[in-house]
């Protein structure tokens, strides 16, 4: 195939087959859920098509891990998306599995939910390899409009409407606000594509730097949005409140890595050559973030809610990996962004999967509720201790391992007061976990001691995510290479 | 010809005024007007830019003719946001949508 100017275009779909296999298989989720009354098939069905997409789309990710092409110049394989790929489906995967308890119980319309959240997985991962604009803008709106309906399906549940209306209100917002910065970049390059917008930045000064500049600062707004940067955070508190647990631990892990990918891509790639342009900007934005992030986080009475200012906090800690990427150590940088990222995505889930199976247990999500959990049931006050403990960064944890590579790589790229922020701020967050934690040990529970367990699937999950936290946190040697691998397909 | 400016000038007039509507209005049928005022000046601008800049390839165009659909999509989306909610309180409103607070 050739296009209008007669250059080859590579249509090999077998490129694309990961996402087309989750697509296929979220509209039969969606089709199958509405027709199930007439087909008569068990409630079941829809979580195991859902399951088998997700393990058929993770095997074809793996298989292509060694790729490097492009599709019709829209969108790259390379190791970077390879690597995101695997973590997006293995997040939704582990998901699925640890809370689908809560999912049939408080979650109204449950096969859509599934569908939307295979739809969400599908734009997240397109997010990571699109090499081009207009690829990029509709994959982030893949991954918010599934996310925007997702938030609303709390059943029972007076917040989960107001939650997904002023997500998606202000979400319309950022994405607007980022189409116009899109608009300026073409307007200044008259390119789309990364590499050739890139070139025309990199061949010198364009004499267009104010409209370039308010393009950055409009797309760092628009960014900034979905990945929760302060001064643009208001919605990610009350959003994670509303959502259902699941959607809540969805939006903390994968929208978020999905935003840093596009970062990188953005601001490693196109946006590079001006970097001094951004650099501040940036850096006044992630040093906002760390501090607010954390120090809101202490005043939190619900659960939900200080996981959100807690991931607001970690967003501020990659911000400022970010900058240094502009420092000219963009390999090291991305490579210690990916590396944090996948640690704290590891950590985020175990907590959220924990906070999930005491919902389903008590119906409650205050942190006061959690008193005595040390003797109702010590084994999920373990995990939900190990995974705070790793978030704050304790050493023996992936958390500890992941953070120190963090902050070298800033360091090294020449950032030491960003670095010294972060050192405060992560100091700070210890506080707020500990909190959760003297709840679970030091009271005794309100209700009587009387034991409970968990599913067997929720036991799996957790002791699963939990061994990985301990694994990496001592050995952290295949992170890292799979963190390298990844960042040297991009630079 | 008429200079690019006038079209630029157009574009962030309106994404403005949309601007202005989304930080002014309390209505949430409103505020969505105003985020498709915003839209309309985004999709100017590229219109614009593909049509002085970039002649020979139709990448703004194509661009304008998403924004216009995702536009359409969102606006559908949020309206039964909004539908759900109204059932819940009988408002639209969207300060008295704050149970949450911090």
């Amino acid at each position: 195939m050739t296009d209008i100017f007669g250059q080859t275009l590579n249509l090999n779909y077998v490129l694309l087959l990961p996402e087309i296999v989750l697509l296929i298989f979220s509209m039969l989720v969606i089709g199958i859920d509405a027709f199930k009354r007439q087909l008569n098939i068990s409630g079941n069905v829809p979580v195991g098509l859902a399951l088998a997409g997700l393990v058929v789309a993770l095997t074809l990710s793996i298989l292509q891990v060694n790729m490097d092409e492009d599709f019709a110049r829209l969108i790259q394989v390379d190791s970077f998306t390879s690597f995101f790929r695997i973590l997006f489906i293995a997040i939704t995967l582990v998901l699925i599995v640890g809370s689908h308890e809560y999912i049939e119980k408080s979650v109204s319309h449950v096969g859509e939910f599934y569908g939307l959240l295979l739809l969400a997985t599908v734009g997240a991962m397109l997010m990571a390899s699109a090499r081009e604009l207009l690829t990029a803008y509709l994959a982030i709106e893949l991954l918010s409009f599934s996310l925007y309906i997702a938030v609303s399906l709390a059943r029972s549940d007076r917040r989960s409407g107001e939650a997904s209306l002023k997500y998606v209100l202000l979400g319309g917002v950022a994405s607007a606000s980022l189409l116009y910065g899109l608009s300026m970049i073409y307007g200044v390059t008259g390119a789309t594509q990364y590499h050739e917008i890139s070139a025309v930045l990199s061949a010198g000064d364009t004499g267009l730097t104010t409209p370039l500049l308010l393009g950055l600062v409009l797309i760092i707004v628009g960014l900034g949005f979905k990945a929760s940067a302060v001064p643009f955070h208001m919605w990610t508190p009350d959003a994670y409140e509303g959502a259902p647990i699941p959607v809540t631990a969805f939006l903390s892990a994968t929208s978020k890595a999905a935003t840093i990918a596009l970062f990188l891509r953005w601001f490693g790639g196109p946006l590079l050559p001006i970097a001094s342009d951004w650099q501040f900007i940036l850096s006044g934005v992630a040093v906002a973030t760390m501090v607010v992030g954390n120090l809101v986080a202490l005043q939190q009475v619900n659960i939900k809610r200080l996981l959100a200012y807690s991931s607001i906090g970690q967003m501020g800690y990659m911000l400022m990996a970010i900058v240094a990427v502009g420092s000219g150590f963009g390999s090291d940088a991305t490579s210690a962004v990916l590396v944090h990222l996948a640690g704290y995505i590891i950590t985020n889930l175990l907590v959220f999967i924990s906070v999930t199976h005491f919902f389903n247990q008590t119906g409650q999500e205050e942190i006061t509720s959690f008193k005595g959990l040390a003797q109702s049931n010590p084994y999920l006050a373990l995990m939900i201790t190990a995974g705070l403990f790793s978030l704050a960064g304790m050493p023996l944890l992936v958390g500890f391992f992941t953070k120190f590579i963090l902050f070298q790589a800033v360091v090294s790229a020449g950032h030491l007061g960003l670095v010294t922020v972060a050192v405060v701020a992560s100091t700070v967050s210890l506080y707020y976990y500990l909190m959760v934690v003297r709840q679970m040990y030091l009271y005794e529970p309100e209700d009587g001691t009387e034991q409970w367990r968990l599913s067997l699937t929720g036991y799996v999950t957790t002791l699963a995510l939990f061994v990985s936290l301990v694994v990496f946190g001592l050995w952290g040697t295949p992170l890292y290479a799979a963190a390298d691998a990844a960042a040297a397909g991009m630079f | 010809m008429i200079p690019i400016e006038y079209f630029l000038t157009l574009g962030a007039i309106l994404f403005g005024l949309g601007l202005f509507g989304v930080l002014s209005r309390r209505s949430a049928i409103l505020i969505l007007m105003a985020i498709e005022l915003m839209l309309a000046g985004v999709s100017i601008n590229f219109i614009a830019f593909a049509s002085y800049l970039d002649t020979d390839a139709f990448s703004g165009l194509i661009f304008a003719l998403f924004v216009i659909t995702v536009a359409a999509a969102e606006v559908g989306l949020a309206l039964g946001i909004v539908l759900r909610l109204f059932r819940e309180r009988r408002t639209s409103n969207v300060d008295e949508a704050s149970d949450m607070r911090w």
